[in-house]
């Protein structure tokens, strides 16, 4: 008997090993280099699961998410998510830690992490090949701007800390980061200030403010302020607001609608900072609610040769916040930069507030809609012939195609 | 068609028809006894009784030497031994402690939750600069973010708020909520926000969890400070 047990527990210790070793093994042999395959497509399904898969072309077929997908942990991931060259990097709110992850089949897979205490990201900007630039605000009150510089392939931190932008005065509470342009030394931060009015109720200062900092000591050099519009820019990592054309030019969108800035009543605008400039150019507004579309837009994406595509909400198909992004009331406008023409793209509306939703490749631009009448499509517009085509469908229980980008 | 020796080791060979298969399962598997066995009138039954529960007695000798003088002055009818009587002594006991005990447990149940359970109306005020208070209830959780108050009437389902709540549903289950009387369904597994102002110019919004990301970010950064979320 005795001998039994001693037999029984050498073996079961010979398991937990076996299973030790196994499991280092296995750890050992988990690829982590960077994902080969070119996009990734960020899901939001109807049961409120949320998937990343990564596929190589966007120009036909179906996928279900639930099928090709890596099923998210909510707790870790979320759509502000930085795409780059294989690897996804996030920030986990709760764990006050900044990751690198990949996708391995259907698995996602942490392959570094440092931590980031104390910030809120509101930009990210890739300077020099693996160097990501973010700017971001405290997270106790969110008034004081702050930056951080990483080195993304070591997950490493070479520098960081507060910048001296002036804190909210007066009435307004809050301060949001629009975009940060790097101009060789100079360092351009746009942003505008925001006045917490309730629980559901808050407004925008009346100004679009650019700060000039010499870069890379980060102090503050001088503030443009502008009033023809504002909340310039928006969370980069949810949406794109700006960028640079073939010239230099740069190029932001302000957006004052309800669903960014609230103050309504002043026009969407694109600004323009010439190149060599360290402040908007006072001569060039494109004003867009002004405009044949007479709404207010989030979202801008270059196609090349001063032509852009523009994101506009339709005020007169949804109520307020609680319906603006389950409601498919979007458009999508081809738009001149110089000739300020304005074409309207014929895609079904398209619904969720801030996405994520074009890649532009060459001569075209992959552009994801969610239709509530006609499914989930990424659609793919010719940008010499202006012809639209569908491409590869989200089927399965995909509500929301949240993000689409190019992986690599 | 009647059950027979012969259909039953026909049916065990495999040479039944289907019909007589049919007939054999529908017998082997119904649930109703079969009448009692009719012995040729010149067999006596009770010396067949007798007979049998001697040859089961040699098997269980002990219960057999248990059983007292007066059973055995019993007719053999009745010569039946009383298997391990201590046993089913215990099991009437522990029956019957199960049912008090159940029965007491019962009762407190519904002395001690019977109030709460069917709380008509919950009136909360939080207070607290930083806390978040969290009231839960058979069918949702609600959580209630600092300086924030909830009227929530369980009976109707109309939830009257200022504030920001979270609500996390048990079961899905339809509320009346940010008092526009139009009811709105909530889906188990799922987080909804909502949020109300105290001024007339607030509005109401209520939205998914899952998508905080399209609320405005100043409203998003209050929602995450607010419930560290």
């Amino acid at each position: 008997m005795h001998h039994t047990a001693k037999t029984a527990a050498l073996l079961l210790c010979s398991l937990i090993l076996c299973c030790f070793f196994s499991s280092c093994h296995q750890q050992e042999k988990e690829d982590l280099n960077p994902s080969k395959k070119k996009y990734s497509i960020y899901i939001l399904a109807k049961d409120g699961k949320e998937y990343l898969l990564e596929i190589d072309s966007l120009s036909s077929g179906t996928i279900k998410p639930e099928d090709r997908g890596a099923l998210l942990n909510g707790e870790v991931m979320d759509r502000d998510v930085i795409v780059h060259e294989g690897y996804y990097y996030h920030l986990s709110r709760k764990k006050a830690s900044f990751e690198k992850y990949k996708i391995n089949g259907k698995q996602l897979i942490l392959v570094a992490a440092m931590p980031l205490k104390d910030f809120s990201i509101e930009n990210c900007k890739w300077i020099a090949g693996d160097t990501l630039l973010l700017t971001g605000l405290n997270k106790a009150d969110y008034t004081q701007v702050k930056y951080l510089k990483v080195n993304a392939a070591a997950m490493t931190r070479i520098s960081g800390g507060d910048i001296n932008i002036p804190h909210p005065s007066g009435k307004f509470t809050s301060i949001s980061i629009g975009f940060t342009e790097l101009r060789k030394d100079k360092l351009l931060i746009g942003y505008s200030y925001n006045q917490q009015l309730g629980a559901s109720n808050y407004s925008t200062s009346d100004t679009s403010y650019v700060s000039v900092l010499q870069y890379p000591e980060m102090t503050l050099l001088k503030t443009d302020k502008d009033t023809r519009s504002t909340s310039p820019g928006g969370i980069n990592t949810i949406q794109s607001y700006a960028f640079n054309d073939e010239k230099g030019d740069y190029y932001f969108m302000s957006c004052p609608g309800i669903a960014l800035g609230n103050r309504p009543e002043l026009p969407t605008g694109i600004f323009r900072i010439n190149k060599g400039d360290q402040a908007p150019d006072k001569s060039y507004f494109f004003n867009i609610s002004g405009s044949v579309i007479q709404n207010h837009a989030y979202g801008i994406w270059y196609l090349g040769n001063h032509k852009a595509i523009i994101r506009s909400e339709r005020k007169d198909l949804f109520k307020g916040l609680s319906d603006h992004y389950n409601t498919a009331h979007f458009e999508f406008y081809v738009i001149d930069l110089l000739k300020k023409d304005i074409k309207k793209l014929a895609l079904p509306l398209d619904k969720g507030t801030r996405r994520e939703c074009i890649i532009v490749e060459g001569n075209l631009a992959y552009i994801a809609v969610n239709s509530t009448l006609h499914g989930n499509y990424i659609w793919i517009y010719n940008i010499t012939t202006g012809t639209l085509r569908k491409g590869l469908q989200l089927a399965g229980d995909t509500d929301f195609i949240m993000r689409t980008d190019k992986l690599n | 068609m009647k059950i027979s020796k012969e259909l039953i080791e026909k049916y065990h060979l495999g040479e039944c028809s289907p019909k007589e298969c049919e007939t054999v399962e529908n017998w082997l598997f119904s649930e109703e006894t079969d009448l009692e066995l009719q012995l040729p009138a010149t067999e006596n039954k009770e010396e067949h009784k007798a007979q049998m529960w001697a040859e089961i007695q040699t098997i269980f000798p002990l219960e057999a030497q248990k059983t007292t003088p007066q059973d055995q002055k019993t007719t053999p009818a009745n010569k039946i031994p009383k298997l391990k009587p201590e046993y089913t002594i215990t099991w009437k006991k522990v029956i019957a402690a199960s049912l008090i005990l159940g029965f007491i447990s019962f009762i407190s149940y519904r002395v001690y939750f019977t109030p709460a359970a069917p709380l008509e109306f919950v009136s909360v005020n939080n207070n607290s600069l930083m806390d978040v208070r969290h009231i839960e209830s058979a069918a949702y959780c609600i959580a209630l973010a600092p300086e924030s108050t909830a009227k929530i009437n369980y009976q109707t389902g109309i939830i009257d708020f200022s504030g920001s709540i979270l609500i996390s549903p048990k079961e899905d289950i339809e509320l009346n909520i940010g008092g526009n009387g139009g009811k709105v369904i909530f889906k188990t597994g799922q987080t909804y926000i909502a949020m109300n102002g105290k001024s007339q110019h607030d509005q109401f919004i209520l939205i998914n969890e899952r998508n905080l990301m399209d609320l405005p970010p100043v409203l998003q950064k209050q929602i995450i400070s607010k419930f560290k979320i």
